[in-house]
């Protein structure tokens, strides 16, 4: 064990037992501050309400939990004020891309510094299951995805990959909570990344997902490598080519592939 | 425009001025007029009725006929006849000033300047200390560019032989500032060290946000347009961790939008100065014109118990004086500050002695905490209620902090005694403000058992008609700056007071519901309280303000 004990503070997390929160904690206190050696003072993490945004308060950095939604514009002001910090803004799906999702073409137009750590696990948890915009869904008329919703959720999926891309993000990554040292990796690079980072990051919700979402996803999921060819869908025509985060428009093919089909994991672009 | 230059050129000779604004929605063009009270003794408010009216089109000025009311002996010069039946005092006058603008420039556009040559004329302002200004004053160069329509208006004052109205010798011919209170208010803020402004655009805000944004650009600090007023109070909070003095400034419909804000500003103890200058509401409601209807969310807005401090000028100096005061009580108190001003305030031009910026004002900072052994509780409880706090970046303090219930540290705690403690906390540290007598103003004749409280802009009106009803030795006036807290002194006063009127400018009487659910007021009370939409008139106040005296 590394320097665990010192980037995390005596709080116990009030997560469920195999929540993917956990892994994302460990990633930033176990590896990713102290490797940086960004001295914990010099931090600032600055979440908005759901269950990943409680993460503030077990990292001994500096650290705010608060307002639904408001993490970026925050963060942003922080930033501003004092651009020696590391500024780091954490939510989960519901609170980034549905009721913050107005804050994010600006933070990425303006490309200031601060990395967006967005933790999507597909559902509403705290509020006990509703869906968010990430909750995938079947066909309309087919059984519901969330098991004990009377109702199919039948609204698309907001692809925030897709949104990332296409709003040109000055670094972009997918992780997954499960695999800590990689996510920890992205994270990392993120954080050194001169410009605004979005990261987003695969999380299993061990109450309100049907088990079978999370095991797909790590079944199907697909390491991308720079220089090596990316591994398509069964169900795409084009031919593989070799991974470039430096190329937007290879980004953004990546960007369109189904998630549930092929789940991409690593740096998708990164510009200058 | 017409305007703009003739306050100029008077306020080189010395005189006093307030110029309100008046216009529509219109983005360019459409109706816009302002009313120039010119005063050679101090700074007063414009007479009700006009001594001198120039209208380029009476359509338009059917839309502020209310403001810009004429009398019997008000000398009119118009371009074009009216085209309903209109009753025209006797001395009015058909002047083509565009036509002579045409003749001299080749264009209509300097009408404007034809005008103002006659004006000149007219009032008598001498023609040698004119030229030195225009030769001298950069911000006169369309008139050195235009002096023959300049003298093409004077040559028409000697055509047409209009009556001069000279105006009395100003009492010290020193050049006198030109300001509103929006601009008052930022460089009132930089002055309070704040570098740091987030901003959205909204009537009748904008120029606060448009000064703050020359005053930090080029490096001198950080100007950001957000995207909303949520991002941008959300932003200068942001910023306020990390020590910075931050501020926005806003209109109702965005104040709405930084409620949650606010919320959190409270809950954590985090110094936020909001600026919100009033406009008429409810929504949209009326965007160019004055209203003091923001009390009750400046006040109460928001869920939960969230007490903030209340502060709210009624003059120029005061939205100077006092935007450095809620910068300072934000620092000092860890607090949101809403300060609250309105249309007439934020948007009328005065002219006045600059000696309100040559003042020393104190700058106060947060208590801060030090870096000791001792481990660090950033919501300690102390004596006054005051925790020392941590910059965001200071070694050795590093805290997490929440919007959720918390104990000392900044824990999460949903424990009940831990609940009510902090909002004991955050309650009790205000109260040290209800003793700050200075910051209401007591005026008339403080003896007396009749009192007039009023607050805003409206007191302007209220202090003008006592005057003029020769009432200043009779009755008291009672103007809170201080708003919430409720000062001791405000309570002092009702408590002395056995007959009272509340004059604002809201429908629902706002101040007079305040006040009541702070103490007991006198059994005779009345209440003047309209909507906004049309400034108060010193003849529509002088009723209620004579019954008070009966």
């Amino acid at each position: 064990m590394r320097k665990t004990a010192d980037y995390r503070t005596k709080l116990k997390p009030v997560w469920c037992r195999g929540c993917g929160n956990f892994g994302i904690l460990s990633a930033l206190t176990r590896i990713v501050l102290p490797d940086l050696g960004i001295p914990k003072h010099k931090t600032l993490i600055v979440s908005g309400i759901g269950c990943s945004s409680r993460i503030p308060a077990y990292v001994d950095s500096y650290g705010i939990n608060a307002l639904h939604g408001r993490a970026v514009p925050i963060a942003q002001g922080a930033k501003l004020a004092s651009p020696e910090l590391t500024v780091l803004a954490i939510g989960g799906d519901g609170d980034l891309f549905s009721i913050g999702a107005g804050h994010l073409p600006h933070v990425v137009r303006r490309n200031i510094d601060i990395t967006c750590i967005m933790v999507n696990n597909f559902v509403y948890a705290l509020t006990k299951g509703q869906i968010s915009p990430t909750t995938p869904h079947l066909e309309r008329g087919e059984s519901p995805f969330l098991s004990w919703q009377l109702y199919p959720p039948v609204d698309p999926m907001l692809d925030m990959l897709s949104y990332n891309v296409s709003t040109l993000s000055s670094f972009i990554a997918q992780g997954i909570a499960t695999n800590v040292p990689h996510l920890a990796g992205l994270i990392g690079e993120g954080i050194k990344h001169k410009g605004f980072s979005f990261i987003l990051v695969l999380t299993p919700c061990a109450t309100f997902d049907p088990p079978f979402l999370f095991s797909l996803l790590k079944e199907r999921a697909s390491y991308l490598r720079e220089g090596e060819p990316v591994e398509l869908p069964d169900s795409s025509k084009e031919k593989p080519w070799l991974h470039d985060p430096d190329n937007i428009n290879l980004a953004l093919r990546l960007a369109e592939s189904p998630l549930l089909e092929k789940p991409y994991l690593g740096v998708f672009f990164r510009g200058r | 425009m017409l305007g703009s230059l003739l306050q100029r050129l008077a306020a080189w000779q010395g005189y006093f001025s307030q110029m309100p604004r008046y216009y529509g929605a219109q983005i360019r063009g459409g109706g816009s007029a302002v009313k120039l009270g010119l005063d050679g003794r101090c700074l007063s408010l414009p007479e009700d009725s006009l001594d001198i009216l120039v209208c380029f089109n009476w359509e338009k000025y059917l839309e502020f006929e209310h403001e810009l009311e004429l009398k019997g002996e008000s000398l009119v010069l118009f371009e074009n006849n009216p085209s309903t039946e209109f009753n025209l005092p006797e001395t009015s006058y058909q002047v083509d000033f565009s036509k002579r603008s045409h003749e001299v420039t080749g264009s209509t556009i300097d009408k404007n300047i034809v005008a103002l040559g006659v004006l000149l004329r007219i009032l008598a302002l001498d023609e040698d200390q004119v030229k030195i200004a225009i030769d001298e004053d950069e911000e006169l160069k369309l008139l050195k560019q235009n002096i023959p329509a300049l003298e093409a208006g004077g040559q028409l004052f000697t055509d047409f032989s209009f009556p001069e109205l000279r105006l009395s010798p100003a009492r010290d011919n020193s050049t006198k500032l030109i300001m509103h209170g929006n601009a008052a208010m930022a460089r009132a803020a930089i002055r309070a060290g704040c570098r740091v402004f987030f901003g959205y655009p909204i009537t009748p805000a904008a120029e606060i946000m448009n000064e703050m944004q020359l005053e930090l650009s080029l490096g001198k600090g950080v100007f950001l347009q957000a995207e909303d007023e949520i991002a941008s109070s959300g932003m200068a909070l942001g910023a306020s961790l990390t020590g910075a003095k931050a501020m926005t400034a806003t209109s109702g419909p965005g104040f709405d939008l930084m409620t949650e804000m606010l919320g959190l500003a409270t809950a954590a103890e985090i110094p936020l100065v909001i600026i919100d200058v009033q406009r008429c509401g409810p929504s949209t409601g009326i965007p160019s014109r004055s209203e003091q209807s923001d009390l009750n969310h400046a006040i109460y807005g928001g869920h939960g118990d969230a007490p903030r401090v209340v502060i709210a000028p009624y003059d120029m100096e005061g939205c100077y004086r006092l935007a450095i005061e809620s910068i300072n009580i934000a620092q000092q108190f860890q607090t949101p500050v809403i300060l609250l001003s309105d249309q007439y305030l934020g948007q009328t031009f005065i002219s006045t002695s600059d000696e309100f910026l040559r003042k020393y004002y104190p700058a106060e900072s947060a208590k801060r905490a030090t870096n000791t052994l001792d481990e660090y509780y950033r919501y300690r409880l102390t004596e006054d209620s005051i925790s020392p706090m941590a910059d965001v970046g200071s070694e050795g303090l590093a805290y997490q902090t929440t919007g959720l219930a918390h104990n000392e540290k900044g824990e999460p705690s949903f424990d009940f005694e831990t609940n009510q403690i902090m909002h004991l906390k955050r309650w009790s540290k205000l109260i040290p403000l209800c003793h700050r007598d200075e910051l209401v103003k007591v005026l008339g004749k403080e003896e007396s058992s009749r009192g007039v409280i009023t607050w805003g802009s409206s007191a302007q009106v209220v202090l003008e008609t006592v005057k003029d009803l020769g009432l200043q030795d009779t009755i008291k006036i009672c103007i809170p700056e201080l708003i919430h807290p409720l000062p001791e002194r405000v309570k002092g006063f009702i408590k002395s007071t056995e007959k009272m009127l509340v004059i604002e400018m809201n429908y629902s009487g706002q101040l007079h519901r305040y006040l009541r659910s702070q103490l007991d007021l006198p059994k005779s009370t009345e209440i003047y309280a309209r909507a906004g939409g049309q400034t108060f008139r010193r003849k529509e106040l002088a009723g209620p303000i004579t019954e008070l005296t009966r």
